[in-house]
């Protein structure tokens, strides 16, 4: 019988995990990676300390952190499937079959990316449809693409394609592009880069590999076409609350409900951090803070009983 | 053992993971990096029907992704 456990090992988890071994909580972590959605990131510039680190590097770092701790246990390359509420606690169901029961559960399991959901999406993924602008920028050389979406991600994705693509379509559903500006300034005047605002992706076409595109023109209401060898999707995140539904309360975005003030859900014995809950902010640094906080309420708890 | 042809971009974390799995668990692989080789690159998606990196080719077998767990199986590794 544990303590806690952790589900997930992003910078949430992990910040949680080393807490709770230097706390003497037993603890045991679950996840099947480390680094969170910043794994896949050409260079993270705001984690505070580090002037500049790579995803992978960044991973890494919090791997060895994690693992440098005496009193941590850890269930790696695997994920937890079910949590059941039992007369004492929780029993955790992971994929390797495995079962572990616990006194308390942190919920750090993060999101993840957001599908378009339209046509010809599902069926061209990976064959011109990419998520990974880091992974696969360099297949597209010479060739026309578009990224969709404008967020930070969007525009690191353009960023990524500058040095290969002919040209890059940048598509928002809205009326501004919204990611930093500091970001922006980095291809805003280049030629190869046409924003496209209030356009909204109707289809991805092609039969062996992507084509084109098919979008709205919120500002006339016309169907517009556009022909691209790629399409690169980085409209946000869905949270990945899957696993506690019905444990807990969540908001309609899907997002778990936190007291901001000590991570509790609103089962007294499950907390969340990070991207998974409805923190306003989904930051690297916030998701670290967060699971502190989590994990220093939850040593509380343990000593009043 | 099976050959093990590894199909790269540098930026790329996934292939990263990969080739490091490759060293740990003692495969001989051969890394094509597709960004700077055009005929690499054609090779790539004729054999995958992809366009996504890491694409893994043991002994025919072809994986897209960093499949782990397909991997240990294909190189009957425990």
């Amino acid at each position: 019988m544990y303590d806690l456990i952790i589900i997930g090992g992003g910078p949430a988890g992990v910040a949680a995990g080393i807490y709770g071994a230097r706390k003497k909580i037993k603890t045991l972590i679950i996840t099947d990676s480390f680094g969170g959605q910043s794994f896949v990131s050409a260079g993270i510039e705001n984690w505070i300390g580090t002037k500049s680190i790579s995803g992978f590097d960044f991973a890494k770092m919090l791997e060895e952190h994690l693992r440098a701790q005496e009193d941590i246990e850890i269930e790696g390359d695997d994920t937890a499937t079910a949590v059941e509420k039992t007369g004492n606690g929780f029993l955790v169901t992971t994929k390797l079959g495995k079962k572990f029961e616990t006194k308390y559960i942190l919920i750090t399991t993060g999101s993840q990316r957001r599908k378009l959901g339209v046509p010809g999406e599902k069926e061209l993924n990976g064959r011109g449809v990419s998520y990974c602008s880091t992974c696969d920028a360099p297949l597209f050389k010479g060739k026309d693409v578009v990224v969709v979406g404008s967020g930070n991600a969007g525009l690191e994705a353009v960023i990524d394609l500058l040095p290969y693509a002919a040209k890059i379509y940048l598509m928002e559903r809205s009326d501004k592009l919204k990611g930093d500006s500091v970001t922006q300034k980095k291809f805003i005047d280049n030629p190869k880069v046409q924003i496209l605002t209030m356009a909204q992706t109707t289809a991805i076409e092609g039969k062996d590999f992507v084509t084109g595109i098919k979008y709205q023109d919120l500002k006339s209401g016309e169907t517009k076409a556009l022909i691209v060898g790629g399409v690169f999707v980085q409209i946000g995140a869905v949270p990945s609350s899957d696993l506690v539904k019905g444990l807990v309360e969540t908001n309609p975005y899907g997002e778990i409900k936190v007291n901001h003030q000590n991570q509790q859900t609103s089962d007294p014995a499950i907390w969340g951090a990070g991207d998974v809950t409805d923190v306003l902010y989904k930051q690297n640094n916030i998701s670290a803070g967060d699971a502190v906080k989590a994990v220093l309420n939850i040593d509380e708890q343990l000593r009043k009983k | 053992m099976s050959k093990v042809t590894i199909y790269t971009t540098p930026s790329c974390v996934y292939c990263r993971m990969a080739k490091e799995f490759f060293k740990k668990s003692g495969v001989e692989f051969v890394e094509h990096n597709v960004a700077g080789d055009d005929a690499a690159r054609d090779e790539m998606i004729k054999k995958s029907r992809q366009l996504g990196v890491p694409v893994i080719d043991v002994g025919g077998e072809i994986f897209v992704g960093f499949d782990k767990e397909g991997l240990k199986k294909a190189l009957d590794i425990r």
